[in-house]
């Protein structure tokens, strides 16, 4: 059973990106997309409606701070987190497994699950396949995540890694056991092996085999390098049939999502964008700057000339008209300064995407990345990375010709 | 009451030019409706209040949201934006459009923009005044500026209203005669300064409009001021700034067709009152944010309910939204509150978002903060309209408690540049304890200047959330509590 249905609208005639429309219970989502992450029900600082206003129609919940804060008694109780946090659209989650081992030293896994001490009273505590998904399934959100046996990418320990592959898929078949909205939630699983690409091979198979709604690429995006990160991606893509969204977990620098994107990828999600708001960073077409750089002082064009953004628009286009002299003047001193940042980074990430996704469906996406990769680098063709040429040259784009 | 007011005809005065109809007065040392007018700015009826910025936002609330939460004007202190004067030319001043400190700061254009030197209330700055200059302090530390510089600053940035110097010791207790005569004749050149700049203004530049500072001093000892005041600046000033609101008993009738900006900071809403049922007509109104810093969220009505507050206790002027128990409450803030927190969200998120220290609790506490107060000025202008204003004040005062409730949760971060850029926390970090009671005291003198006898109402004391009135909400990476610990862990990945 699902919850979703996926329409494949178009496809790269050279790379394997692809664009799709994926119909989930809170409305339909254009795919390739990047999903913003509001941790804690709140997505630093900025409202639902500031959320809405940027084009997000589809953002993160943590599971496991959902589940310490509010609880699962409230979210019960409230009747789910769109309800708690008054989102009127899609929300996905983790299973929380990711977050107790990366932030929690005493996390153990064992075959039952993760076993950890609790954060408020230090009690010893367990999170199985089952309760994350019932953790979920009161979170209500409308894509659910298995619970995963992750371990760094970079471990060299190949049979502890095996050891993760084999025990997330059997935790998937736990965690469709005891899902209990499969008619309004979709679980979907999580492809382990690390950097090796013959488990990889072996996990896909077995997860794809469990035919979930969707399909999540897991472990990655932990410090590995970039070109053993894109075969990862590519192999796996490779393997997974055409009729299902595919979701890389984790991944959010500009880049490394339109390279992600046409090596077959359809999802993402990250912190960096809205973290590094706050550090006064912003996002743009030609790189990052750091507005609390005093260069930007009396810089008075817009974060990003052209954005479409709430605060880059000018207020004859009913936007704000914000500068980069004025989050200069907020950032780290007012927190509106960091909501405004906000705005714009997300929308960045936002609209970087939909351009994607018109450039596949016109069937121009080599000419986009050849442009996206210009522009970032200001033409200087020494300074892209050589992960990104490579891994755009095995699907057929030659960064370096023009 | 006398009907005072006639409708005011736009098109006769310069269209910069402020207008202020009275439109119901009860005589001196009484509540009164106003109706200020300005061309292109939202019509503002008085009794009012203006958003209380610091560095140009309302704290909380983008300019964006500012937009949605039906607040007509601001406040905004110049030494928000000076701090690199004199190395430097302020980034502002750079601003080469009509309007620069309301393009700066992304204010929509019916909003109106009320220019003075010190954030209300102004922290206690450690140098005193000269005759030429006035000590402020920006988030570099203190500046001394002079009359000249801020009326130059002041036909640059084409604010609204200009507030004239006021040559106040913000802090002292005891204030000499001399000293005082001092504060009138200093007062006095400083507000001709800023006259003959205003007459530099060529035709074809908007003019600002001054509003003359009152000084917290009795009248025999501001009085050559107010004459020469009436003798050759009347006509030159649109509003006066009031510094005491128990001192309007003593301002010249010559000057009561002026509309009245108080920065006579009112601890609570029944100060608000009191001010009102004196004559006051615009307020900057400090405590919402010191409210909303505290997790506070006001739920007062004026006049207060109509039925009897349960076993005659008196209500609380404010919900305090740290509060465990409202946990699962799915109802809105306040049950009849049609701001954007009230109809979207409820109780149990808001307790959530600041349990969880998410910067989100407080800005939906600010807006909704904001659109109590306002609506408890529309509530006291129908009020003062129907002639029950006295009446109501007293219905309120016997309903509700006289202070705000006191800060429980842990409130917003600290990071007032107001406080620890200073000397006096530079002192503070080589000795931790002395520091912290010096600060205190700061504090209790800082709210002494503004009329609030702590010694006599030692309960005012509790309400000052020294954090609060500058405090920003954890953005840093040193949060003390273990889970944000982690968050950070994980925010660092990718
Ligand atoms: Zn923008
Ligand atoms: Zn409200």
């Amino acid at each position: 059973p699902s919850a979703l249905t996926f329409e494949l609208l178009g496809k790269c005639s050279v790379t394997k990106a692809r664009a799709a429309t994926l119909q989930l219970p809170h409305g339909p989502v254009p795919l390739p997309i990047f999903m913003p992450v509001a941790t804690q029900a709140s997505l630093k600082g900025l409202t639902p409606e500031q959320l809405e206003e940027q084009g997000c129609r589809l953002c993160l919940n943590n599971t496991y701070h959902l589940g310490l804060k509010p609880g699962q008694e409230t979210l019960d109780a409230i009747g789910g987190a769109h309800k708690f946090q008054s989102w009127p659209h899609n929300l996905l989650t983790d299973s929380g497994g990711f977050q107790m081992v990366s932030l929690l030293k005493l996390a153990k896994v064992t075959e039952e699950g993760v076993r950890f001490l609790s954060p408020h009273d230090g009690s010893e505590m367990l999170l199985t396949p089952e309760h994350s998904i019932s953790l979920q399934n009161s979170i209500g959100s409308d894509i659910i995540m298995q619970l995963d046996d992750v371990i760094a990418t970079t471990s060299p320990d190949l049979a502890r890694m095996k050891e993760a592959m084999d025990r997330s898929i059997r935790w998937l078949d736990r965690c469709i056991a005891a899902h209990k909205y499969p008619e309004r939630q979709n679980l979907f699983c999580i492809i382990q092996g690390g950097l090796d690409l013959n488990l990889r091979r072996e996990c896909t198979a077995e997860m794809v085999a469990r035919d979930t709604p969707g399909i999540a690429i897991g472990g990655l995006s932990g410090g590995e390098a970039k070109d053993e990160y894109c075969k990862v991606v590519d192999t796996c893509t490779g393997l997974l049939p055409e009729g299902k969204p595919r979701y890389v977990m984790g991944v959010g620098y500009p880049e490394d999502l339109v390279v992600s994107v046409a090596l077959g990828a359809d999802m993402f999600d990250c912190v960096w964008p809205t973290r590094t708001a706050r550090f006064g960073n912003a996002i743009t077409a030609t790189g990052i700057l750091n507005l609390r750089n005093s260069a930007y002082a009396s810089d008075f064009s817009p974060i990003e000339p052209g954005c479409n953004c709430t605060c880059c628009r000018p207020q004859s286009s009913g936007g704000l008209g914000i500068t980069r002299a004025y989050i200069y003047h907020v950032t780290a001193k007012e927190t509106a300064g960091a909501h405004l940042l906000t705005i714009h980074n997300v929308y960045y990430q936002l609209d970087l995407m939909r351009r994607v996704r018109e450039a596949i469906l016109a069937d121009r996406y080599p000419e986009f990345l050849r442009e996206f990769f210009r522009r970032l680098y200001a033409g200087d063709k020494e300074r892209y990375p050589g992960w990104a040429v490579g891994a755009l040259k095995g699907v057929g784009v030659d960064l370096l010709v023009d | 009451m006398a009907q005072n007011g006639s409708t005011p005809n736009l098109s006769q005065l310069p269209p910069e030019m402020l207008d202020f109809a009275i439109l119901k007065s009860g005589g001196a040392l009484a509540p009164r409706l106003g109706r200020l007018s300005l061309q292109g700015r939202k019509t503002i009826l008085t009794p009012a209040f203006i958003g209380n910025t610091s560095r140009g936002v309302i704290p909380h609330i983008s300019q964006d949201n500012y937009r949605k939460c039906g607040v007509d004007g601001v406040y905004i202190p110049l030494e928000d934006f000076i701090e690199k004067y004199p190395n430097k030319t302020p980034p502002v001043f750079q601003l080469e459009t009509p309007e620069p400190l309301r393009a700066f700061t992304a204010l929509p254009n019916d909003s109106l923009v009320v220019l003075g030197p010190r954030r209300n209330p102004p922290i206690l700055t450690p140098n005193g005044h000269t005759n030429t200059e006035i000590s402020l302090l920006t988030s570099v530390g203190f500046k001394m500026v002079s009359s000249e510089y801020y009326a130059a600053a002041a036909r640059k940035l084409q604010p609204d209203i200009v507030v004239g110097l006021a040559d106040i010791p913000f802090g002292k207790e005891k204030v000499s005669i001399k000293r005082k005569d001092k504060m009138s004749d200093r007062t006095e050149v400083w507000l001709r300064d800023i006259i003959a700049k205003q007459n530099t203004v060529e035709a074809n530049e908007r003019k600002f409009n001054i509003f003359a500072p009152m000084l917290p001093i009795e009248r025999d000892l501001q009085s050559w001021y107010l004459e020469h005041l009436l003798d050759d600046m009347v006509d030159k000033i649109s509003g006066v700034a009031i510094y005491d609101a128990y001192l309007l008993d003593d301002l010249p009738d010559e000057l009561h067709h002026l509309p009245r900006l108080s920065f006579h900071d009112p601890a609570s809403p029944q100060d608000v009152l009191r001010q009102i049922g004196m004559g006051m007509d615009l307020f900057t109104i400090p405590f919402i944010t010191t409210a909303t810093d505290a997790g506070i969220a006001l739920s007062f009505t004026f006049p207060p309910p109509s039925e009897k507050p349960q076993d005659d206790v008196r209500q609380a002027l404010g919900v305090d939204m740290w509060h465990a128990d409202l946990a699962q409450s799915v109802t809105p803030l306040s049950e009849d509150c049609a701001c954007y927190a009230c109809t979207k969200h409820h109780r149990a998120y808001i307790q959530h978002l600041l349990s969880a220290k998410e910067m989100l609790g407080w800005v939906l506490i600010q807006i909704h903060n904001h659109a109590v107060l306002n609506t408890f000025f529309s509530s006291i202008r129908a009020s003062i309209e129907r002639g029950t204003f006295d009446a109501d004040v007293a219905a309120f005062t016997a309903f509700y408690e006289p202070q705000l409730p006191e800060k429980t949760g842990q409130g917003p971060r600290v990071r007032g540049y107001q406080f620890n850029s200073n000397e006096l926390a530079r002192e503070g970090r080589k000795n931790p304890k002395a520091y912290k009671k010096f600060d205190e005291e700061k504090i209790v003198q800082l709210r002494a200047a503004h009329g609030q006898l702590v010694g006599k109402k030692p309960e005012v004391r509790d309400v000052i959330d020294d954090e609060a009135l500058v405090g920003l909400v954890g953005m840093g990476n040193e949060d003390v509590d273990v889970r944000l610990e982690g968050l950070e862990i994980e925010d660092t990945k990718t």
